[in-house]
């Protein structure tokens, strides 16, 4: 096990490493030059030359990585040259808003997905399966970008339950705090249910008609017992495998979600970065989501090998 | 076009450290409009008077307010942020202008107690309020406003728009500083109801901060988190007795029209400022607001296409006629304008004063447009190919396709693209572009568009004049509209730029832009400003707000 565990924080290091090296040559790899993006028409010779020597362009790759990177690691990921406030400022409040919204939307899918598949899994293809089955399929064909402001229509505008948009901190109570993060998750949990349904879903039917299940139903465990004992961990494997995914992706992924509700966590700056092209914060932010999706994606392998010993020796 | 958005004095210079956008801030959408009789609608608000935005009642104080706008800032530094609309109503929350354009179209003093000329308005003396301190507590000063005035004219982001008015800033006492002009300035205290008139404290000034404002405004900064909220709290020692009635004050950059609209009717805020005809023509139809519209008269931002008179074919004045004559702008506004916004064919809207009666701008005319192309043809090799662009906006691009279609069937061929925003205003500076979508011009006296229009900034690498149009008569006219006091001789100046233009064809006009503030019923006197005179001031122009009138009922 410690074996397998420190194979996979090297593996992590690595990746981190190499997600680095990407994260710094988006600068370059980007059309256009950074000084002049941010110089705009007052890019004299003068004045390119003068700002390239204050954000050290004008060394070499290897030289500005160094920098950048030695930068990190005391905490200094630059700042935005548009509002000048340091991108680990940003950073410190946007991440705490995909935190909550990634927790409540999962928790949300999770809620609705694991009940609905285990009933539909213990009788395919009768009623409630067929139903379920039909609906999480419309609802997969249902984007963010049409769920969302469905979801505003209904609970914000018309009942003025909920607010259409902004994020209320946890400092400003844990009522407002839920009522404003409650739609954008429910708009990135539809998609989750769907996926997470359907694996589970799978899953269980085929456990179910494995022999220790027939084994275990002919010594008289109830159904009950026989589900959350014997079934529900040897058919988690994919759900937990695609949750992972689905976590690691919503860091950035949620940003259509994030621009409609207008929640500044890390993927609406991202995308402002990219429209204004403020690199560094383009930058650091491309970073710390690439390195939120390795982490959480490690971390979800390392479940798998406590639910499945068999994950090691693969 | 209907409300681009890309409009060159909003979002499109935010990111960029560009001496053009100096100007951007300061003759755009900065400025209010010379308006008379504001279009405006009230639904279901019985308790306020019939003019949105106005309460006879008495004024209650306390409480709080958000509003909704469309975009977000870069800083507060007048110096070196750009100031769009949201930056400017930003900065009418935390600082004060020297002058303010009042309902009558004049600027009046306003932090400053008097702007007044000597007889050849070569030199202005700005007497300054007594008495009047900052959020921190320090005194206004002639040695402040001098230290302004001269951090304004070194920057190169304001710098090139004082250039040609400006020569100096001489402290004569305490409380007072002379300008010296480089020539007659008629429109001079128009300036400084702009970016150029805000003055902020010395300590700011010092630290050149632009995230900690310090003002002598109506509130002063509590928190800002960029791309989420802005709140300010009450100046407790507001040089203006009484004002504000507010306690706080919550901005939101809502980049959506849809979202800020959504969250107007589901009370999430309580007002909003919306550029989108669609949207201010939704709110106006609901009951329960109040709304504020400056679309009709006056001087406000112009939508229009841009042409590049420097690169070919845009070079050719048949090719730009061609195009003028291919325009069917009434069609245009009646596919995208949802009834709000109106067709346009001058710089100035109809009811100015400026307005030449018959400026010869082209009307819609096909086969005088196919007759054209085909007499130009022969001098670009044949046919006439252009690029038609706009920024990355999905209702532009329909918009620019509807335009490329007429053209299309003047025989012109059209290629439709977009352009990143950054990219979009590099290309119009430094004059890689042939057709563009554009929206600029809102300002309370003409002469603060001369930057954009004289033949003194076509050239170079990097032009203000976007279209790069040098025509002498135009110069000719635009100094004589700047030097000139004479009301009548000001009139015949304008109208005659307005007749170049319409000859020379930089800008193919579509229609004038609309802006809207629209508030709930409980929002009271959010449009009613009074001037330390007791007139009142022109109030909601541009997508500019000024909160310190506003007060709430419940």
């Amino acid at each position: 096990m410690l074996r397998f565990v420190a194979n996979r924080l090297v593996q992590l290091v690595v990746i981190c490493f190499l997600i680095s090296i990407f994260a710094f040559l988006l600068v370059h790899l980007l059309p256009g030059d950074p000084a002049k993006t941010i110089l705009g028409p007052n890019d004299t010779p003068a004045n390119h030359a003068i700002l390239l020597k204050q954000l050290g362009l004008n060394k070499g790759l290897v030289s500005q990585y160094v920098t950048w990177i030695t930068n990190i690691f005391h905490g200094n990921l630059g700042a935005s040259f548009l509002t000048k406030e340091t991108v680990t400022s940003s950073l410190s409040e946007a991440v705490p808003i995909d935190l909550e919204l990634v927790i409540v939307s999962q928790v949300l899918a999770l809620i609705v997905a694991i009940p609905m598949a285990l009933v539909a899994a213990l009788r395919p293809n009768r009623a409630f399966d067929k139903i379920a089955t039909t609906s999480t399929f419309g609802m997969l064909s249902l984007p963010t970008f049409v769920a969302g402001p469905l979801l505003v229509l209904l609970f914000a505008v018309t009942l003025k339950w909920v607010p259409a948009t902004g994020f209320n901190r946890l400092s400003q109570g844990l009522g407002p705090n839920l009522k404003s993060v409650i739609l954008p998750s429910v708009a990135l949990a539809i998609g989750s249910v769907t996926v997470y349904y359907r694996l589970l879903r799978a899953d269980l039917i085929a456990t179910l008609q494995e022999d220790f299940v027939t084994m275990a139903r002919s010594k008289g465990l109830s159904t009950r017992y026989i589900l959350v004992r014997h079934v529900m961990r040897p058919s988690s494997f994919s759900l937990l495998a695609g949750a992972g995914i689905s976590i690691g992706t919503l860091f950035t992924g949620a940003f259509v979600v994030e621009i409609l509700f207008q929640l500044p966590g890390i993927g609406y700056q991202l995308v402002n970065g990219i429209y204004a092209n403020d690199y560094l914060v383009v930058q650091g932010m491309a970073l710390v989501a690439a390195v939120a999706f390795v982490v959480v994606n490690f971390a979800v392998d390392f479940l798998l090998t406590i639910l499945d010993p068999r994950v090691r020796r693969a | 076009m209907p409300d681009s958005a890309d409009r060159y004095d909003r979002r499109t210079f935010l990111s960029r450290g560009a001496s053009t956008a100096a100007a951007l801030g300061l003759a755009g959408v900065g400025l209010p409009t010379l308006l008379e009789g504001c279009g405006s609608s009230t639904k279901s608000a019985p308790h306020v008077s019939s003019t949105p935005g106005v309460s006879t009642l008495t004024p209650k104080r306390g409480g709080s307010i958000t509003v909704g706008l469309n975009s977000e800032i870069d800083g507060f530094l007048p110096s070196a942020s750009h100031f769009d609309n949201s930056g400017l109503t930003y900065a009418n929350t935390i600082f004060d202008t020297l002058t303010v354009v009042a309902a009558d179209g004049s600027a009046k003093p306003y932090l400053a107690q008097s702007v007044t000329p000597n007889s050849d308005l070569t030199v202005w003396t700005i007497t300054l309020r007594p008495g009047v301190t900052f959020h921190d507590g320090s005194a206004l000063t002639a040695d402040v406003l001098k230290a302004n005035f001269d951090s304004l004219q070194a920057s190169p982001l304001t710098g090139p728009a004082l250039a040609g008015v400006v020569e100096s800033f001489v402290k004569v006492s305490d409380l007072v500083v002379a300008v010296n002009c480089a020539e007659p300035i008629v429109a001079f205290p128009h300036y400084l109801s702009t970016q150029l008139g805000y003055v902020i404290g010395m300590a700011q000034l010092d630290s050149a901060s632009s995230t900690k404002p310090i003002g002598t405004g109506p509130f002063s900064l509590q928190s800002w988190v960029p791309n989420d909220h802005f709140t300010a709290i009450r100046n407790p020692h507001y040089w203006r007795p009484g004002f504000p009635y507010l306690d706080s004050i919550t901005y939101k950059p809502i980049v959506i029209d849809e979202s800020r609209e959504n969250s107007l009717k589901s009370q999430t805020i309580d007002m909003m400022v919306s550029h989108d005809p669609n949207a201010i023509k939704d709110l106006r139809d609901s009951a329960g607001f109040q709304q504020v519209l400056n679309p009709s008269a006056g001087q406000g931002d112009m939508d229009f296409i841009i042409l590049n008179t420097s690169v070919d074919p845009t070079n050719d004045i048949v090719v730009r006629q061609a195009l003028a004559y291919a325009t069917n702008v009434d069609e245009l506004v009646k596919l995208f304008g949802a009834g709000i916004t109106q067709p346009n064919r001058s710089l100035f809207p109809p009811g100015s004063p400026y307005r030449a009666d018959d400026n010869g701008y082209p009307t819609y005319n096909l086969a005088k447009a196919k007759q054209l192309v085909a007499q130009a043809a022969p001098n670009h090799g044949g046919k006439i190919e252009l690029t038609l662009a706009t920024v990355t906006d999905p209702r532009l691009l329909n918009e620019i396709q509807a335009v490329a279609s007429m053209w299309g069937l003047a025989g012109i061929q059209v290629t439709v693209s977009t352009v990143e925003q950054v990219t979009f205003i590099d290309n119009l500076v430094t004059g890689k572009y042939q057709a563009y979508t554009d929206e600029q011009f809102g300002a309370s006296d003409p002469d603060l568009n001369y930057v954009w229009m004289s033949p003194t900034t076509a050239s170079g690498p990097i032009a203000l004049n976007f279209s790069r149009n040098k025509d002498d008569a135009l110069e000719a006219a635009l100094q004589k509209g700047r030097t000139m006091s004479d009301p009548t001789e000001r009139i015949q100046a304008y109208q005659e730029v307005d007749k170049r233009l319409a000859q020379d064809l930089p800008y193919l006009w579509s229609n004038l832009a609309t802006w809207s503030l629209t508030g709930s019923t409980a929002v009271m006197n959010f449009n009613n400003l009074t001037l330390p005179d007791g007139s009142r001031a022109l109030g909601f122009a541009n997508g500019v707000y000024d909160p310190t009138s506003t007060w709430r009922s419940s």
